[in-house]
């Protein structure tokens, strides 16, 4: 039974991959072929064509989700520390948590009056912007609770015992938060990967991202393209769960 | 002599509450001064400040006849040590014990050959590329002494060190600590709650009640004290006998 439960697992989780990566291949797909007539690299050889554009929206969102990734990452760790010790830490926290009770998509029409005298709208930088704006208050949240008074003493230790404040983060703080600074980066990321709302808004269709083509593709009724830029739309995430698995799983198991 | 510590005048409130009240202290070298006093009643505050790890509002401190009161604590060479033993988790025990001298960047075979004598000071030969995880609570708290006495502070600031061992271990790491401040020349702050622990440890003591402070210059004069609580244990003890 358990065996069952476990290859049912693996189907749901691989079926849908499966799915769009046969559909990337596939040409003319009538109802009720269960498969398509034609399968071709065809659709892939579009990606390289000058005017698809999809290689270089394909790194334009990379670019992009690994700006605010490492900005938010960054930032965040030293914001949430303070945040953490301080003595207004849960009027901080309820802030952090209204741009999800307002949603990505309301607070980017609140952001395009600003954003249209900055003149940053439809430029990567606005989206850039945009989304660290969204993500940030995720970080601390994320970062909180990795704030504790143990770790504040172990800090305390170490400035007591000759530590300059570098030392300390290089030789204390980072070795202890690496599996905290990872889950944020991870997240922060994937927020930004799959970020359509709030990007189309900013970005007024000038700046296109991977998830906004696939969008497009699928308005346009193309579901073989739609499903070629959905495979390459779950290549990072799954690179990341890959190393998330790696890096950060297997380092608690032995921890444990 | 010199004293190696000398607290003049030092108040510290949180808000409106008044932790410290004028405190003056003075603590002679290769010294150990017990300091009791029940929860709340500004020990651990006392202790920081020396620490240089929270700022008194008023009043001044010298280490060694230098005017500390505004350093930072890292260059205080004062060592607070947490009734946990804090030690650091991705290091394993050889590494914990070398954390200070990798900090002064001292060189390696120097480095190894003192590390190697203070593990086996502490009788932790067997144990020494072993994680905390891997070690007892009087272990931990070996590695951490040995941690700080490797670099030679000036001053060891201990809050309750011993607090979260069972009777047994608590005796052992008693009787270690004697030994060490002894072989290594070292003065100390003691901070216990234990009137026993508070004169077996210390060459004298003080009490700090409601933020003031009173230094008794010997054990006979704390043990006279009639607010010391030291006659009331004795007549508890008495009434078995």
């Amino acid at each position: 039974m358990k065996r069952i439960l476990q290859y049912i697992f693996m189907i749901s989780i691989g079926f849908p991959l499966v799915f769009l990566l046969v559909l990337s291949l596939g040409r003319q797909w009538p109802y009720p072929s269960v498969f398509p007539k034609q399968m071709t690299l065809a659709n892939w050889e579009f990606m390289q064509e000058s005017s698809s554009k999809l290689f270089q929206t394909f790194f334009t969102s990379l670019g992009i989700s690994l700006t605010v990734a490492f900005l938010v990452t960054a930032l965040c760790f030293f914001v949430s520390k303070r945040i953490a010790y301080s003595k207004n830490r849960n009027t901080y926290l309820v802030l952090a948590y209204i741009p999800y009770l307002l949603s990505p998509v309301i607070l980017a029409v609140i952001f395009q009056y600003y954003f249209n005298i900055a003149q940053l709208t439809g430029t990567a930088l606005g989206v850039i912007i945009a989304q660290f704006l969204i993500a940030f208050p995720f970080g601390v949240i994320i970062y909180l609770n990795f704030w504790n008074e143990n770790l504040k003493a172990t800090e305390e230790l170490s400035y007591t015992l000759g530590g300059s404040t570098f030392q300390t983060f290089k030789k204390v703080l980072f070795p202890l938060s690496k599996n905290a600074i990872l889950l944020c980066f991870f997240q922060v990321f994937l927020i930004s990967w799959f970020e359509y709302g709030l990007t189309n808004l900013i970005g007024i269709g000038k700046v296109r991202t991977l998830t906004v083509s696939v969008f497009n593709f699928v308005n346009e009724a193309n579901i073989f393209y739609a499903a070629l830029a959905c495979c390459l739309l779950v290549v990072p995430p799954m690179i990341l769960v890959y190393i998330n698995k790696k890096f950060i799983f297997f380092v608690e198991k032995n921890e444990a | 002599m010199k004293p190696i510590l000398n607290i003049q005048d030092v108040s510290k409130s949180f808000g409106k509450e008044q932790i410290l009240s004028h405190i003056d202290l003075t603590l002679e070298q290769n010294t150990v001064l017990s300091l009791v006093g029940s929860s709340g009643s500004g020990k651990t505050t006392l202790l920081k400040i020396i620490a240089g790890l929270e700022t008194q509002d008023s009043g001044t401190i010298y280490l060694h006849g230098e005017e500390v009161s505004n350093m930072k604590p890292q260059h205080r060479n004062s060592i607070y040590l947490y009734q946990e033993a804090l030690l650091f988790p991705h290091l394993n025990v050889f590494e914990n014990i070398a954390f200070g001298l990798r900090l002064r960047k001292t060189p390696e075979a120097l480095l190894k050959q003192k590390v190697t004598e203070m593990v086996s000071f502490l009788g932790m030969e067997t144990h020494a590329t072993k994680m905390s995880h891997q070690l007892s609570g009087g272990q931990r708290q070996r590695v951490s002494f040995g941690r700080a006495m490797i670099i030679e502070p000036s001053l060891l600031l201990l809050d309750e060190p011993f607090g979260a061992l069972d009777s047994v271990t608590r005796e052992k790491m008693q009787v270690l600590f004697k030994d060490l401040a002894k072989q290594m020349q070292i003065s100390a702050v003691f901070v216990t709650h234990d009137l026993k622990e508070a004169i077996v440890m210390g060459d004298s003591i003080g009490k700090i009640t409601k933020g003031e402070l009173t230094q008794f210059s010997d054990l006979k004069s704390f043990y006279n004290d009639k607010d010391s609580g030291i006659k009331k244990e004795v007549e508890f003890w008495k009434q078995f006998n």
